[in-house]
This record gives structure tokens, C-alpha cells and sequence, in this order.
């Protein structure tokens, strides 16, 4: 012990003052300071869990963190956290703060995380006004504990292995394709048999290439990631400090040019300092930097992978190298070009270009420079309380105040290049470049392009009173008051993000039986005109913990069992989209315009906005039940939420009343005003159970819980004229398309049929003409399923034996639809053939046929969105599975190391679901992986 | 203690001031202004008679409709004319719709005129009141253009034949207006135009400038020279003047006399009449300008001065130097898209250099050897196998079995048809995107040619093809000119359009087909076809050269209702408003 504090005092002190903290002393006073411990975080406040009714839910990462690594600090929540499947009761985008502080969940590490809170129910959210209306992730960082120095040392080496990636049919194949995709539109073959005889041979894929973008030749087979990460806790009566130091590097798949040298690091450093300066008056600082670094080719590979064919007709193909060996050596013309390019790859080939292609992702991974994107983050915290019981016994003042930066800029070399046609001959059976032909010029200006700098300001402040007291031993009174706004500047963006509000609560209860509380806010929003600027919110909530009752005091079975309700409305302006909303816009910077070439130049005077000063907030109007349970000595828990609410008020622009050309796109004009119309609502519930149990050594743990919610618009702007296209009514997730009949399977059928266009032909797919106008038009769009899933499930695992920890976390979904709709799923035109494409319909295949007839024309007819291309969205997925091994404390008694886990885990690593290999390819993007993690926890 | 409490509330203050009041408890200022700020900012008001201009249809360019007519294709599967003419034509989906944007310009007009009494455009008192004339003016002539086009996309007939215009608007409208009002008549709209226009005719020059400064003086006695400049300058060509107006009513008399609305009552001589205003104004037939079947590739647009017409332009936008044009509709040989591909059936329209037509038993056509002797226009306009274009003269070759990416069908951007579009582009442009150059092009929104076919046309049914009714000049006379500035029938004088003279019905088809090449891709084909009520379906051909061998082939058809003569309402608008009447068929 007295080893290491001479190690790590310097650097411990070092720390210390940089934080302006007295140097710590090792003292064991842990009342002294608050624990975030197993108190739930709430909105400007904690509480015990007894003491919170309802529409709340915790997770202890640091718990999780023993058995569970992952590098989000939102990871797998959907697993442990009723209620949550990415949104907050399926509500939309949720307000994170991290340490009270709005800011991002991709900033923060779990390693680095105490607690995260998830603040559903209009009791929990009201405090926080406007932003937090659709839910809050409160997520809070470690704090320093009084318990002496502990340093721990973690390691992770990440693989990520592509689960798939698209398979789309090689040249020959295409061709064929191809040709009979030109005689189904009446047009003559683009490819000879010859031709297609010489891709199919694969002699010499330099003249006949079959491009093919994932092959081992470009990618490699899987990526790392390696991380490293150092914690310091400690501190002593008058101060506590927790820090640390991560660092990961991460490279990229592509495997040639400049994606050899594509990479992300990140560097972060985080320390929170909690002091306590006197009896009555504590404070803290917390403070972060991040320093990101990405470095990415300017290629777009993975873009053109998903549209660039294995070849492409049309005089010539596009060949990413040209072979220089192929080059007769007498050919003068074509060697000077050889010896004046600026890329000659490997010593052996020019970078392949044709007229229709002069540049391509090859030739710019090879030389089209690269892009260096840097972000850094700097978070910066401090507040303080201020015991007032000289004042009021019970009463207390917490201030704090952020301030956070966030820059982010690129940096790139950008190069044009010259790209090379090759023309071939044949001499006597051996295939020739007889001319090369030069596409554009090679030019490095050496230059480093500085751009897409960005800036974010975020500034947030609180105040508040605490008053926390207890009469006679039955009565227990709470109340806060707090005021409370944040601001967030970005770069480009002329208007700030900001919330503002003036918060209050008051809690009563009867002998921690009987429960009361009023929650309420008033909303103020910038947004809206003058004298309509502020709102109230009340909430109201009463409680009954049943479990404190006489009757079940002394429950062998029950041990905490309470049931509440509340009721109360949330006003809020984050979905209005702007400011000035309400005004009547008139900009003298209109679109431009002139009369004659002398007096050009000049900028309309033009509306852009009707005005309608009532705009008012959008209201969260909600009921809420829930009912937390807590079995045989917390061997079964289990809690249930109940909700309906009406978001009412959202707002549209009044096209539905305002004829359609009082608002015109080009040029830029519009005389209609937003007015508060939409309205939904939202019912649903959540349940979740946790059970415990060991058998001997083994200690088992399983939880469950589902989510389901249904969304109606029960007020909706539209003018329809038939029932089926009404979205007034109608779920609110509906995903809507035509209902699809099958293939046309004949001329006689297309003639006797409502169709698209008078292009359609035996094996396209034939619909249903809704309204019988012999037209298939937006008119006859029906509900074809529901976009998202009303039900969302997870459930979590756990196995302890002796040094062992098994950790599994899944999670589902169920009732929604899914569309195939990308570009492997959609081929026509000049898009790229998938293997899909092998089930077309032709007059052989009628009946057997699973997808429409080719076409080298446009998508109109088949590739638009229909039940032919729906799938069910049902799905089951394992996220993740990690073994944990603690090495036995024994063997470190009295040792510089206090323990030692080691852990492997696989993320991602299953999925159940129709259409599974669709679901997990990505098509033009980087595809999705699975990862195997090894890592290894080393506490000093 | 108290200095806790002191301390703490100084930081929230500190915060508070930190943080500072934008956004948060009031909103930042935004350069929104309100309607009345052009009372004191005179050229705010002029510049929302900008928008007006703004919203005339296809104000910087060609629309292109040809596509959908049997004129030309488009390789674009995405456009909008060429998705029209498969079929996809519906109340719904009409790239045609023009209510919005010229509703919207009506709007600002009467925005403008409830307005105008208010703004002060000059200190000099007799100025401001010559402005405030002047302005009322040009919002009520740009009130009536904009109705006019209106009425071309969106007039029709009831299922009694009744014909409709639409609801004639001509105060503000705002939220407590009644926006559900019924459709006027066409008469009533076509009286409205005219009433706008006499108006406007009272106080706007013919033309600006000093030609017009003499009828000004005989209407302001005692303006100054310097108020004349002021107000009626040459800086404002390229404004709506009275000659632009006198084309406008030309343009609306020719559409009510023809068939499709011939129930106006309005007479095809008063259409001649009107045309005729035009003809005379720039000097009578002789003044056809002898350039004026290819102004867009005069290669002296850049020198053009800014208030400068060409002889043939009666109206044209700013010129300004681009490719666009050229890299949509270029061969792929010379970096472009090829999008638009002219039929065969237009170029089957163009007659042989000897005038006849190519079905003419004198023709001496040759269907192995199609482009030989024929119009010097089809070369003019249209790129056929084996003609030269680009800045270097390269032959293009579009035979189906060529090698490069310009044959048939090779790649997407290939032309379908055999032909590339070659009118209205500029041959000395450079679209390699390695080393592109860019020429001066304008928009012609106004030529003579136009008003000379008019008449034409227009007299042709009054008077006969060489009757003149007042004028001094026949329908025959006219297309005599034209013919002969195309080059056509030197040897033979013309022998074909001899043969018109006394046969109406022939001199109409030459009228009428003469319009056709003279105008084409310019927008007209796609209302004219309407207007005559002629075949809308006839399919869109091309040619397939193989091995030298010349087959005509079919590459779309066409598949419009009879109903199509007219366009449709809004779909959207008709479900808003109970009172709006749909055209038959729609």
C-alpha cells in the first residue's frame, strides 16, 4: 500500500491541484460525502426507490459494468429497461444529460457511467421543461468515493467481423441478365454471346473485368480495435476524485490505396472532484476532453459498391488498373503516357478510367487524396450546495452551472488524377493494348483543404431550494424550487437551442404510506409571440405504499409492494420547428431576379409566412398507473406502467384549410401560417420482472419485460376523398402502398386492368385499383402494415459460479413491417444485379416467379412501395454473451494487484428474424458486424 | 452564512448574464419585415413586382414539353413529360400545373396594387406619381399574362361543354378570406385579361425607350426629359411593355378562335387582327429577320447590349454565359446526357429542299438516303448519323450498330430515337468536365416568327389563304417568307406552297406543319396539338440504322384521354374546395 502511494502520489497531486482540491487524505468518513450509490436520479433531485412512484427506471453500470463490456454507453439497454427501445415509451427523441447537462450519449464511456436514469412519466420529465417532454437519459458519471485510492487498469482488443455483405451476380451473369432486361423493353441486346463468352472465360480480366468491390483483393477480413483505459478513485474528508484516461484505436476494411491508412483514435480524459468545504456547504467540478481523429479515403467506396456493375455496357468497360505489360514495347505513344503519370500502381498499372467514367473509386483510392476529420470535446461542470438549516431547518441551495465546447473540423488533400482507357487487339491469340487513351490531368496542388468546421457552445445553468422536512414523525414534506435553462450555439445555425423554465414541487406523505405530490413548471418559449410566451405544466400524483400498511407489515411474502396514478399535462415547444413561427415573414432576400442583363441581381420581396399569433405550445397530456413490486426478499420484483396520453397541438402548416397556392416552392414563397392541428394519442404499458435464485454456489438472475404501445392520430391535416387514404384515425406509424395482386401474366390481363402506365407488361406486379378509376395512382394507397413495432421486448441473464460470471442480454420486437426497398432489392435501369434478380419473372418462370420481369427503364411500375415487398418485422436478437473470470481474491492478499477479471464476449452474435440475411446486409454502406471482445480489468 | 447566499446567487446571475437573453426569453432578431416596410422602401415594392416576373412559367428556360407530345423522347425515365406521356397524366400528378405558381403571382399583384397608393417611389412629386401610374400598370399587365397562362393549362369544359376559366381573384387574399369560390367563365376571364390590358396599354410604353417618348409627351404634357428617362428609360427593356402586352392578346386570340375553344365566340380574324398589330408594328412581312430561325447560336449573344433585341426577339430574358444546356442534351461523345431525342415523325415533318413533302410523289425522297436534300432546318435542328456537332465538328454516329456510346440505345444516355436534339444548343460549347467551356445563351420568350405564323394561321381560316382583310398581307404571303428564309423551294419557286393557294384546307396542314419545325422545342407543340384538338396519340417513332440499313421502329406510344384536350384542376384543391368544378373527364 505505502508502494503505491509513492507511485502514484506525484501524479495524484499533480491532479489535485490542477483541480485547485486540498490533497487528499485517506479517511473513512463515508457519510460525509453523498453516494450516488442506490439512490434513483432524478430530475434535480435523488430519492430512494421507496420513495418514487412511478415512471422511472435505473440501471447500475457500474454493476453491468462487472459483467458486461461495451463501448456505448446506451448499449443493450433495451434488455434491462422496460420501456426503452432506442426512444422513451416509443415517445421519439429522448433528452440525455450527462451529469445534468444536456449532452451527447456517444461522448461518454460505460466504464466512466455510475447510473443511468430513464425518465418516462410526465412526474419524472415536468421539472425539466420543454426538451425533456418526450423522456430523459440522465446519465451520471462516477463519483470519487472516501475509501482510499484504487486505480484499475482495463484492456480491450476488439475484433469486428462483417456479418455479410451483398452478393450481386459476376459479368457474365449480369450480361446475360442484362440483354434479356433490353429485350423485355423492346430493345436489341446490349452484349454479343462473344462478349459474354470472353467475361464468363475470365481470361484476362483486364480487358473483360468483373469488378467486384468485396473481394479479399480491396477489403480485409475483419477489423480491430484496441482500448485501453485507466481509472483513478480516491480521496479523503475534504475531497473525493474520480478520473480517467481511454484511449482506442480502430482500423478500417479497405485494404489498398489510401484506405490502408483509414483509422479512428480517440483519446479521452474525465475527472470529477466532489468537495466539501465546510458542514453546511459542499460542491463539485466535473471536467472532460475527447480528441477524436478519423481518417478516411475520398473514394466513396462503399457508396459505389452498391451501384457500380461487375462491368457496364456501352463502348467500353470501366477496368480499375490497366496492366503496362500488356503494352507493346514499340508502342511510343503509350509509354510516354506510362512514364509521365504521377500513379503507376505497383510499378505496373495505370489507373483505369473510361470517357463515361473518368473517375471511379479505385483510381481515387489510389489518388484522390485523403480526409482527416478531428472533433474535440471539452465538458466542463461545477456546482454547489449550500445547507440553509440556519435559515430553515430543512431547506438547501444547489447552484450549477456548464459550460461545454465542442469543435470539429476536416482536413484533406484533394487530387485530380488522370484515369487510362486501354484498346485491344488480338495478336495471334494473345490479347494486346494496341492505344491508351488519357481521361483528364494529374494535379497534386499540395494543399491542405481546411473545411466543415463546426463549433458547438452549449451553456446551462440551475438554481434551486431544497426543503426536506418531517413533523411528527408522519408527516414528511418535500418542495423545490428550481429555475433552470440551457443554450446550445452551433456554428452556421442562427438561432440557439435553448430551454428555459421555472420549476416546483411539493411532495407530502403520510407515514411513508400515503403519497402526494404536485410537480409543475412554467414553460417558457422563445418561440412563440409575445404575451404567449409562457405556459403552465401540472402534474399531479398520488401514491399508496400498500406494503407499509399494517396487514402487510409483516408479509413473509411481500416485502415492498405500492401502486400510484398521476395525471397532468406537459406543455412543450421542441416540435416547433423554429422561430417566428407565428409571425407573418415578409424577407427582402427572396428568390433573385431581373429584367435584362443590366439589372439582374436584385432579391424579391416575398412572404414566406403567414402569420397566426395564437400558436400556442404542443401538449402532453397524460394519465399514468404503475405498480412495483418486490417479492420473498427481493427474489421476484417486478413493476408494471400503464399510460395513455394525448400530444395534442402539434403543429402543421394550415394546408389542409389554405388553398395550395398560397405556398409556392420555387420561387420561394408561402402566405399559410403554422396553426397547432395534429393531434395523437399514445396508450400503452410496459411490464418488467426480475427473479433471483441460488443453488448453492450458483446464483442465477433472469429478467424480462416488453413494451407495447399503440399510436392513433385522432386529429390529422389532410384532405382525402377516400376513407382508406385517411390518416385521421389511423394508427400513427401506418406504412401505406399498394396492395399488390401478383404478376400480370398477359396482355389480355394488362388490357383488362387498372395499371400504372402504358409501359407495363406481362411480369410486372399488378395492383389493386382501389377506387376503380382504372388508374393506379396515389389514390389507391392502403395500409399495408405499420412502420416500428407496437411490441418491444428484452431480457437479461445472469450466471454466477464461484469466480464465473455468464452474461447474456436479448432483445425483440413484434407487429411491425419491414420493406425491401434498397438498391439490391430494387434493380432496374442501370442499377447494380443482385442474386435477387435470379427469381424475375419470365413467360417460362410465370409461375414460379419471385420477382418482376427486368427492365433497363425506370422503377414506376414495380419498385415503388407495395405489400409484393413487405416482410414482417418480427425479430429476436441476442446482443450479447460474455464469460467473466475474477481471479480469487486470495491470490492477491497483501499484493500490489487487488484483483483481476478477465473477460471474453461476442456482440451481435444472432438474429431470428424473415428475412435475416436482407436485414443484416448493408447495401452501400459499411456493413454491419459482429464483434468478439477480449479484455482484461486489473485493480491496484 | 449570508455570504453563501450572496456568493451562490452572484454565479446564477453570472450564469444568467453568461448565457444572455437570445433565444432563451425572447428570440433573436431576424431580418423579417413586415408587409408595410415598402411604403418607405421603394424598391422593396418594385422588388415584390419581382416575384411576379419570377412566377412567369418557364421564365429561365425551355420546358421541354415536346416529350410529351409526338415531337420527342426523353432517355430520362424520371421526366416528367415523358412519365405524362406514358400515361401518368392525373389530376394529381400534371407537370403541366401551373395554378400554383401563377395563382401565387396573382396574389402578389393584388398584394401590390392594395399597396401601391402607399409607397413613395420618389421625392420629385410629378415622377412619383408617373411611377405610381406606371406600377399600377405593369401589376395589372402581369395580372393578365399570368391569367392568361392560367387559362392555356388549366381552362376546360364541364360535362354540358361549357367552357371554364377559373376563379377570377383580384384583392389580397388572407386568413379571413373565402378561398372556396367557383370557377368564372372562360369568357369572363378572357374579358378580364382584356380589361387589364386595355388598362395597362393606357399608361405603358409600346416599347421603352425613346421611340415611345413622343406618345408619352402627347399623354403628359409637360414632362421633363429627365422625368422621362426616369420613368419610361431604356434600362427598363426586358419589363412588360406594349408591344409584350399586344403579343400576349395576339397569343389569347389565336388560343380562344381555335377549336378546343372556339365556344368563346371569339372570331379567328379578330385573331388576325390582333396578330396582324405585331407584324405592322416591327415594319409588316419584310421584317421577318433573316437570322431569325437560329438566333440561339449567334455567336454575337455576348456582345448583345442590355436593353438590346435582336430583330426577330420580341421579348427575351437576361443572357448569361452556360453548358447546362449542352451537357443535358449533348451526344455521350461530347459529355452530355443526350436527353432530349426528336422523333422520327418530326423529322419525317421536314420537307425536301424542293418544299414538298417527303410522302409528296415529287419529293424525290429517298427512304436509304433520308437526309439528303432535305430542309436545311432538320440539320439546323436536329442531329441525325453521321452530322457533325461539338466545338470540333465531330461526326456523330447514332447508327445501332456504331461503336461508341452515341449508337441507339447503347448506354442510358444514348439517344432512343437515332437523333439528338441540336436547336437551341450551342455547337461551340465544350462539355468535357476536364477542360468545359461555357457560351452566352438567353431565353427568346417572345419571337416574331411566332406572330408572323399567328397571322397566319389565324387568316388562313378568316380569309382564305390569300385573303388579307385589312392587312396588306395573306397567310400565303407570310409562310412564303418563312419558307424562303428556311431555304426551301429555290429552284422550283415553291411549287408545293403554289399549290395551297386556293385549297384552305392544304394551306392549313402547311400552316400549321411549318409552325411545327419553325417553333419546335420551344414549348408550343404540347398546346397547339390541344388547342387544334388534333391527334394527341399518335406514336412516337424513331430510326434504327443497321448495317446501313434505315427501319423506322416505334418508341413509345402515347395514351391521352379525349378529356386531355384540356388539363386538369388540382386534385388537392378540388377535395378543399366543394365550390371548384373539375374539367370534364378529370
Amino acid at each position: 500500500m505505502e508502494k503505491i502511494h509513492k507511485i502514484i502520489s506525484p501524479a495524484l497531486a499533480a491532479t489535485a491541484l490542477f483541480f485547485g482540491a486540498v490533497p487528499a487524505t485517506v479517511a473513512q468518513d463515508e457519510a460525509v460525502l453523498d453516494t450516488l450509490g442506490n439512490e434513483l436520479q432524478l430530475a434535480f433531485r435523488s430519492a430512494t426507490p421507496e420513495q418514487v412512484f412511478g415512471g422511472v427506471s435505473q440501471v447500475n453500470v457500474v454493476q453491468l459494468d462487472k459483467k458486461s463490456y461495451t463501448n456505448y454507453s446506451l448499449a443493450n439497454m433495451q434488455s434491462l429497461v422496460a420501456g426503452y427501445n432506442g426512444s422513451l415509451w416509443d415517445m421519439g427523441e429522448a433528452l440525455v444529460l450527462v451529469d445534468g447537462v444536456p449532452r451527447d450519449a456517444n461522448n461518454i464511456i460505460p466504464t466512466e457511467i455510475e447510473t443511468i436514469t430513464f425518465l418516462k412519466g410526465a412526474q419524472a420529465v415536468v421539472l425539466y421543461g420543454s426538451t425533456a417532454s418526450k423522456g430523459a437519459i440522465l446519465i451520471s458519471t462516477k463519483r470519487g468515493r472516501s475509501t482510499g485510492l484504487q486505480v484499475t487498469v482495463r484492456g480491450n482488443a476488439t475484433l469486428n467481423v462483417p456479418k455479410a455483405y451483398p452478393k450481386y451476380l459476376g459479368a457474365a451473369e449480369y450480361m446475360t441478365l442484362y440483354n434479356e432486361a433490353r429485350l423485355n423493353d423492346g430493345l436489341e441486346k446490349a452484349f454479343t454471346p462473344e462478349d459474354i463468352y470472353n467475361y464468363a472465360s475470365g481470361n484476362n480480366p483486364f480487358r473483360y473485368p468483373d469488378i467486384n468491390f468485396f473481394s479479399s483483393q480491396y477489403l480485409r477480413k475483419n477489423t480491430q480495435r484496441y482500448e485501453g483505459q485507466a481509472e483513478f478513485t480516491g480521496g479523503g474528508k475534504y475531497a473525493t476524485f474520480y478520473a480517467l484516461v481511454g484511449l482506442y484505436h480502430g482500423n478500417d476494411l479497405i485494404n489498398f490505396g489510401e484506405g490502408k491508412n483509414n483509422g479512428t483514435t480517440r483519446l479521452n480524459v474525465r475527472g470529477n472532484i466532489d468537495l466539501r468545504l465546510n458542514d453546511f456547504v459542499t460542491g463539485w467540478v466535473n471536467t472532460s476532453a475527447t480528441f477524436y481523429d478519423n481518417r478516411s479515403d475520398l473514394a466513396n467506396y462503399w457508396s459505389n459498391s452498391a451501384t457500380m456493375r461487375p462491368t457496364n455496357p456501352g463502348a467500353s468497360p470501366l477496368v480499375p488498373l490497366i496492366p503496362i505489360s500488356f503494352i507493346e514495347p514499340n508502342d511510343e505513344n503509350s509509354w510516354i503516357l506510362v512514364n509521365n503519370t504521377r500513379y503507376l500502381i505497383d510499378g505496373q498499372y495505370l489507373l483505369g478510367g473510361t470517357q463515361q467514367y473518368p473517375t471511379n473509386p479505385f483510381a481515387a483510392m489510389y489518388a484522390a487524396g485523403y480526409s482527416k476529420w478531428t472533433s474535440r470535446q471539452m465538458q466542463f461542470d461545477a456546482g454547489v450546495r449550500i445547507g440553509l438549516d440556519a435559515v430553515l431547518p430543512g431547506l438547501r441551495f444547489v447552484g450549477r452551472g456548464a459550460v461545454d465546447y465542442n469543435t470539429s473540423y476536416s482536413t484533406s488533400i484533394n487530387n485530380t488524377y488522370a484515369t487510362y482507357q486501354a484498346s485491344w487487339t488480338n495478336y495471334a491469340g494473345a490479347d494486346m493494348i494496341n492505344t491508351i487513351t488519357k481521361f483528364g490531368q494529374d494535379l497534386s496542388t499540395g494543399t491542405q483543404n481546411i473545411g466543415g468546421s463546426s463549433e458547438r457552445q452549449t451553456l446551462a445553468f440551475s438554481g434551486q431550494f431544497d426543503y426536506t422536512q418531517r413533523f411528527n414523525d408522519v408527516h414528511g414534506v418535500e418542495a423545490n424550487l428550481v429555475a433552470h435553462g440551457y443554450k446550445r450555439t452551433i456554428s452556421g445555425q442562427y438561432h440557439r437551442n435553448t430551454n428555459a423554465s421555472l420549476a416546483m414541487r411539493a411532495a407530502y406523505n403520510y407515514d411513508q404510506r400515503y403519497y402526494a405530490e404536485f410537480n409543475g413548471a412554467i414553460n417558457h418559449s422563445a418561440k412563440l409571440a409575445p404575451g404567449h410566451r409562457n405556459g403552465f405544466s401540472p402534474v399531479g400524483s398520488i401514491g399508496w405504499r400498500i406494503s407499509q400498511e399494517d396487514f402487510l407489515k409483516d408479509s413473509p411474502v411481500v416485502d415492498e409492494l405500492r401502486v400510484n396514478a398521476t395525471y397532468g399535462t406537459i406543455l412543450q415547444d421542441i416540435d416547433i420547428d423554429g422561430y417566428y413561427l407565428y409571425d407573418n415573414k415578409y424577407t427582402a432576400d427572396g428568390d433573385w431576379w431581373g429584367w435584362n442583363d443590366g439589372n439582374g441581381g436584385k432579391q424579391t420581396f416575398v412572404s414566406r409566412q403567414g402569420a397566426n399569433p395564437d400558436l400556442t405550445f404542443v401538449k402532453r397530456r397524460e394519465f399514468n398507473m404503475g405498480i412495483d413490486a418486490s417479492l420473498w426478499n427481493g427474489a421476484l420484483k417486478a413493476q408494471a406502467e400503464f399510460f395513455t396520453m394525448n400530444i395534442d397541438g402539434l403543429p402543421v402548416r394550415a394546408t389542409n384549410i389554405y388553398p395550395s397556392y398560397m405556398g409556392t416552392y420555387y420561387p420561394n414563397s408561402s402566405f399559410i401560417p403554422w396553426i397547432n392541428y395534429n393531434r395523437q394519442r399514445r396508450t400503452g404499458g410496459t411490464l418488467s420482472v426480475t427473479g433471483t435464485q441460488s443453488f448453492g454456489d450458483l446464483k442465477l438472475q433472469l429478467g424480462l419485460n416488453a413494451m407495447y404501445v399503440k399510436a392513433k392520430n385522432t386529429r390529422w391535416s389532410e384532405n382525402v376523398e377516400y376513407d382508406w387514404l385517411r390518416s385521421e384515425g389511423a394508427e400513427a406509424g401506418a406504412m401505406r402502398g399498394y396492395h399488390c395482386l401478383g404478376f400480370f401474366q398477359s396482355k389480355e390481363e394488362i388490357a383488362q386492368s387498372a395499371v400504372i402506365n402504358n409501359n407495363t407488361k406481362p411480369g410486372d406486379l399488378k395492383y389493386q385499383d382501389m377506387n376503380g378509376d382504372g388508374i393506379i395512382d396515389s389514390r389507391d394507397q392502403v395500409i399495408i402494415g405499420r412502420w416500428g413495432n407496437p411490441w418491444t421486448m428484452g431480457f437479461n441473464f445472469t450466471a454466477q459460479y464461484k469466480g464465473f460470471t455468464l452474461y447474456a442480454a436479448g432483445s425483440g420486437n413484434v407487429g411491425g413491417t419491414s420493406l425491401m426497398n434498397n438498391q439490391w432489392a430494387w434493380v432496374y435501369g442501370d442499377g447494380k444485379y443482385s442474386e435477387i434478380v435470379r427469381g424475375r419473372w419470365t413467360p417460362e418462370t410465370a409461375n414460379t416467379a419471385t420477382y418482376p420481369r427486368l427492365t433497363t427503364q425506370g422503377g414506376d411500375l414495380n419498385f415503388v412501395t407495395s405489400d409484393f415487398w413487405t416482410f414482417k418485422s418480427d425479430a429476436f436478437y441476442l446482443n450479447q454473451v460474455q464469460l467473466t473470470y475474477t481471479l480469487p481474491a486470495s491470490i492477491f492478499a497483501d499484493k500490489f494487484i487487488k484483483g483481476v477479471d478477465v473477460y471474453v464476449n461476442g456482440n451481435d452474435l444472432l438474429t431470428c428474424r424473415a428475412k435475416r440475411q436482407y436485414c443484416e446486409t448493408n447495401v452501400g454502406s459499411l456493413p454491419q458486424n459482429r464483434s468478439y471482445n477480449l479484455g482484461v480489468k486489473i485493480n491496484f | 452564512m449570508k455570504k453563501y447566499i450572496y456568493s451562490s446567487f452572484l454565479a446564477i446571475a453570472a450564469a444568467t448574464a453568461l448565457t444572455g437573453c437570445d433565444d432563451v426569453f425572447s428570440p433573436a432578431p431576424e431580418n423579417n419585415l413586415p408587409l408595410d416596410f415598402l411604403e418607405q422602401n421603394a424598391h422593396y415594392a418594385e422588388n415584390m413586382l419581382g416575384v411576379v416576373y419570377t412566377y412567369i412559367p418557364n421564365n429561365g428556360g425551355y420546358p421541354f414539353s415536346e416529350v410529351a407530345t409526338d415531337d420527342a423522347v426523353s432517355n430520362d425515365a424520371g421526366n416528367g413529360y415523358r412519365r405524362m406521356a406514358e400515361g401518368l397524366w392525373t389530376a394529381s400528378n400534371n407537370p403541366t400545373n401551373r395554378w400554383e405558381n401563377c395563382r401565387s403571382a396573382i396574389q402578389y399583384c393584388n398584394i401590390f396594387l392594395a399597396n401601391v397608393d402607399k409607397v413613395q417611389w420618389t421625392k420629385d412629386e410629378v415622377a412619383n406619381a408617373l411611377f405610381r401610374e406606371r406600377f399600377i400598370a405593369e401589376a395589372r399587365a402581369l395580372r393578365a399574362i399570368h391569367l392568361f397562362y392560367l387559362l392555356q393549362a388549366h381552362a376546360g369544359v364541364d360535362a354540358q361543354g361549357n367552357l371554364l376559366g377559373l376563379p377570377i381573384v383580384t384583392e389580397p387574399e388572407g386568413a379571413g378570406s373565402n378561398f372556396n369560390l367557383p370557377r368564372n367563365t372562360y369568357v369572363q376571364c378572357l374579358q378580364a385579361i382584356e380589361e387589364d390590358i386595355a388598362a395597362a396599354m393606357e399608361v405603358l410604353p409600346a416599347k421603352w425607350g425613346a421611340s415611345s417618348y413622343d406618345d408619352i409627351r402627347a399623354k403628359h404634357p409637360g414632362i421633363t426629359e429627365g422625368q422621362l428617362e426616369r420613368v419610361y428609360g431604356s434600362r427598363f427593356t426586358g419589363r412588360v411593355c406594349g408591344i409584350i402586352l399586344d403579343g400576349y392578346l395576339g397569343r389569347l386570340a389565336l388560343m380562344s378562335a381555335s377549336p378546343a375553344f372556339e365556344a368563346s365566340g371569339r372570331t379567328w380574324e379578330q385573331a388576325a387582327d390582333q396578330n396582324a398589330k405585331i407584324i405592322d408594328f416591327v415594319g409588316g412581312i419584310y421584317a421577318l429577320d433573316q437570322k431569325g430561325a437560329n438566333w440561339y447560336c449567334d455567336p454575337n449573344i455576348k456582345q448583345l447590349g442590355e436593353a438590346e433585341m435582336p430583330a426577330e426577339v420580341l421579348w427575351r430574358s437576361g443572357k448569361g454565359d452556360s453548358n447546362s444546356l449542352e451537357k443535358d442534351n449533348f451526344p455521350p461523345t461530347l459529355y452530355g446526357n443526350g436527353r432530349i431525342n426528336p422523333t422520327q415523325n418530326l423529322v419525317d415533318a421536314f420537307p425536301m429542299a424542293n418544299g414538298y413533302p417527303i410522302n409528296h410523289e415529287l419529293s424525290d425522297y429517298s427512304a436509304q438516303n433520308p437526309y439528303a436534300d432535305r430542309d436545311p432546318r432538320l440539320a439546323m435542328y436536329i442531329l441525325y448519323n453521321g452530322a457533325t456537332a461539338g466545338h470540333n465538328n465531330s461526326v456523330i454516329k447514332t447508327n445501332a450498330d456504331g461503336t461508341t456510346n452515341d449508337a441507339l440505345n447503347k448506354i442510358t444516355t444514348s439517344t432512343r430515337t437515332g437523333y439528338y436534339l441540336k436547336k437551341l444548343l450551342r455547337q461551340d460549347v465544350n462539355c468535357d468536365p476536364n477542360n468545359n467551356t461555357q457560351q452566352s445563351h438567353y431565353t427568346a420568350r417572345m419571337r416574331m416568327t411566332e406572330f408572323f405564323l399567328n397571322y397566319a394561321e389565324a387568316a388562313n381560316e378568316a380569309w382564305g389563304p390569300t385573303g388579307t382583310g385589312s392587312h396588306d398581307y395573306s397567310a400565303y404571303d407570310i409562310i412564303r417568307e418563312i419558307r424562303i428564309r428556311a431555304g426551301l423551294g429555290f429552284e422550283n419557286g415553291d411549287a408545293y406552297l403554289k399549290s395551297a393557294k386556293n385549297d384552305k384546307d392544304l394551306m392549313r396542314e402547311i400552316i400549321r406543319n411549318e409552325r411545327r419545325l419553325e417553333l419546335c422545342f420551344e414549348g408550343f407543340r404540347f398546346y397547339d396539338l390541344r388547342r387544334w384538338k388534333a391527334e394527341l396519340n399518335e406514336p412516337a417513332n424513331g430510326m434504327n440504322i443497321t448495317a446501313g440499313v434505315f427501319t423506322p421502329f416505334q418508341v413509345e406510344t402515347r395514351n391521352y384521354g379525349a378529356h386531355m384536350f384540356y388539363g386538369p384542376i388540382p386534385y388537392s384543391e378540388i377535395l378543399k374546395f366543394s365550390e371548384l368544378q373539375q374539367n370534364a373527364g378529370w
